[in-house]
């Protein structure tokens, strides 16, 4: 478990006369949750969009599962197993838990010429995926919009889950969920690291972040200030290292 | 209210929902079907078949646009041009004009077909404004090339398009009827679709999975405008001839028919049956006007109320759930 599936290092990135990260160098340890913490404008958000294929870095390399990466689209990143669960939400909610699930992947039957869709395996395999992560599956044939925000979150994760990708990133998985909704999240989440899968998690709760990580890395403006084990740290050492009551680690 | 009588009226509720159009024409059928006798006679049924096809062709297609949160204004207009180009070539050409005018006729309209899927999937433009552009200058062109006179003279034979019988049921009334067994196939059972109804309902989304939107878009309103070139070959079999004015408005009654089917002009919603009944429902309330004797200047006048009864009710359905980011 102490495998290291992507690493990023010395990755810098401007927007015009703003640095938006310097220097940042971090370690995603494979099979792990990580979470990744800091203040508003401390580019969490740029950095974990470096890794999802949505920017590129001015410079620095980004490793992932033993090699260079450098990735052109989002469907680039996906392609090698990194999936995104975005904060808005990406089901188009008139069309059905199992639609969505497939969607961009359709299963088809019949003569190649039709493009027919074999939706009765599609709702089959559909309800199969989401049970592996999810112990209360919502109804794969009802429409997405028909769900609660946390049952539409818990749908999105597992899909993401679902497609045998290697490293799954959340950008504020919870924020929008009630106390319950997001422990179903939570738990999601738990089971896609059950799986064997890497989770990163963007989130401002530090709660939430000590229930569910293994270990955290704080960033400050655009740069990295250290990484700890969740266990052996406490939220007043983290909330400390975000706000700059502490210096940053000197690392390698 | 009870918690079993509130369930009993929630299960009622959703089943009007669901089959409230159905139950509509049903009613409207019934209604008619005692009032007036000659209702259910063959030639009445034949009159309305007859009546209904080209625009039901026009409105299969439109469903898919509408679908895709857009709509077609042009049409009326590329019905007329299909009409206008195809009797045009029937009648110069001596040999070969018929099949050379059906070809000519699909070529024209799937050229506008491709501007307007062009301006909408790759330029950006809003449909309104794409095909109420192309909408005018479509019509404009005809006015310049006829010079707003009809094309008298195509050969007789072709009357069999517009006016033939086989086995009883009028000819476009089947072509009519391909074509909604056709794309309802297309619509409901294929990828593309899927992906209709995936554009249409959340563009990021469809986008953010790999599936090509603008390719979706352009290919919807290319199948829009062979639809309409279809109806405007049938429209030259139903009268031998073509006229510049052809099909005036035949967009907002497609329309119409769609959105009384039930479809979202919001998009990502709607079903090739629904607008197969939204047709026939139109289409019987002006055949039942025309029974009663009721000037035919009424007729869109209904097809407006119904339109906005339909909407209305379907607003009301769905009151009092404003949410934020919906």
């Amino acid at each position: 478990m102490t495998e290291v599936l992507l690493r990023a290092d010395r990755i810098n990135k401007r927007f015009g006369a703003v640095v938006a990260l310097n220097d940042v160098s971090l370690e995603l340890m494979a099979g792990e949750v990580t979470g990744l913490v800091g203040d508003n404008g401390a580019g969490k958000s740029t950095l974990v969009k470096m890794f999802s294929g949505v920017l590129r870095p001015d410079n620095g390399t980004i490793r992932f599962d033993g090699e260079n990466v450098d990735f052109a689209s989002p469907a680039a990143a996906r392609g090698r197993g990194i999936e995104t669960v975005y904060q808005d939400l990406a089901l188009v909610g008139s069309m059905a838990v199992w639609a969505n699930v497939y969607l961009g992947r359709e299963l088809l039957t019949g003569p190649a010429f039709l493009n027919v869709l074999d939706k009765r395996r599609m709702i089959s395999n559909a309800r199969d995926m989401l049970e592996r992560f999810v112990a209360r599956v919502p109804p794969v044939d009802e429409p997405v919009e028909s769900l609660s925000g946390g049952q539409r979150q818990i749908v999105a994760i597992a899909r993401a889950g679902a497609w045998g990708s290697k490293l799954i990133i959340m950008d504020e998985p919870t924020a929008a969920l009630g106390v319950a909704e997001t422990r179903a999240v939570e738990e999601v989440i738990h089971g896609l690291r059950d799986r064997g899968l890497t989770v990163l998690v963007i989130s401002h709760n530090l709660d939430q972040v000590f229930r569910i990580t293994d270990r955290i890395w704080v960033l400050r403006r655009g740069e990295v200030i250290g990484s700890r084990e969740t266990g052996n740290t406490r939220p007043e050492e983290i909330v400390a290292m975000i706000t700059g009551a502490v210096p940053a680690d000197r690392l390698g | 209210m009870a918690p079993a009588s509130r369930q009993h009226t929630k299960a009622l509720s959703e089943l009007a929902k669901r089959h409230g159009l159905l139950l509509v024409f049903v009613l409207v059928v019934v209604a008619m079907l005692l009032a007036k006798p000659t209702f259910g006679t063959y030639q009445n049924i034949v009159n309305v078949l007859q009546q209904n096809a080209v625009i039901g062709i026009i409105a299969c297609g439109m469903t898919f646009a509408i679908i895709l949160g857009g709509f077609d204004l042009s049409v009326g207009s590329v019905t007329a041009l299909a009409s206008v180009v195809g009797a045009t070539l029937m009648i110069d050409v001596p040999t070969f004009g018929i099949p050379l005018g059906i070809a000519g006729a699909f070529a024209s309209c799937l050229l506008v077909g491709a501007v307007n899927g062009w301006l909408i999937a790759y330029a950006g433009v809003n449909p309104f404004v794409a095909t109420l552009g192309t909408m005018t200058v479509v019509r404009g062109l005809i006015y310049v090339a006829t010079n707003a006179s009809p094309r008298f003279g195509v050969p007789y034979s072709f009357t069999s398009v517009g006016l033939g019988y086989i086995g009883g049921i009028p000819v476009p009334a089947i072509i009519f009827a391909i074509v909604a067994v056709t794309l309802g196939f297309v619509l409901h059972k294929t990828r593309f679709g899927h992906y209709v109804y995936a554009v249409g309902g959340n563009v990021v989304a469809a986008a953010g999975m790999g599936i090509n939107a603008f390719r979706i878009r352009f290919a919807v309103y290319v199948l829009v405008s062979a639809c309409a070139a279809l109806s405007g070959i049938i429209l030259i079999g139903q009268t031998a001839s073509a006229t510049p004015q052809a099909a005036l408005g035949y967009e907002l009654t497609a329309i119409a028919a769609v959105i009384v089917g039930g479809a979202s002009l919001g998009g990502g919603r709607g079903r090739m049956i629904g607008t197969i009944i939204g047709v026939f429902l139109l289409g019987v309330v002006a055949n039942a006007l025309n029974l009663f004797g009721v000037s035919a200047f009424w007729q869109p006048v209904a097809t407006g109320l119904i339109l906005i009864f339909a909407v209305a009710a379907d607003g009301f359905s769905k009151r009092g759930t404003f949410v934020l980011g919906k």
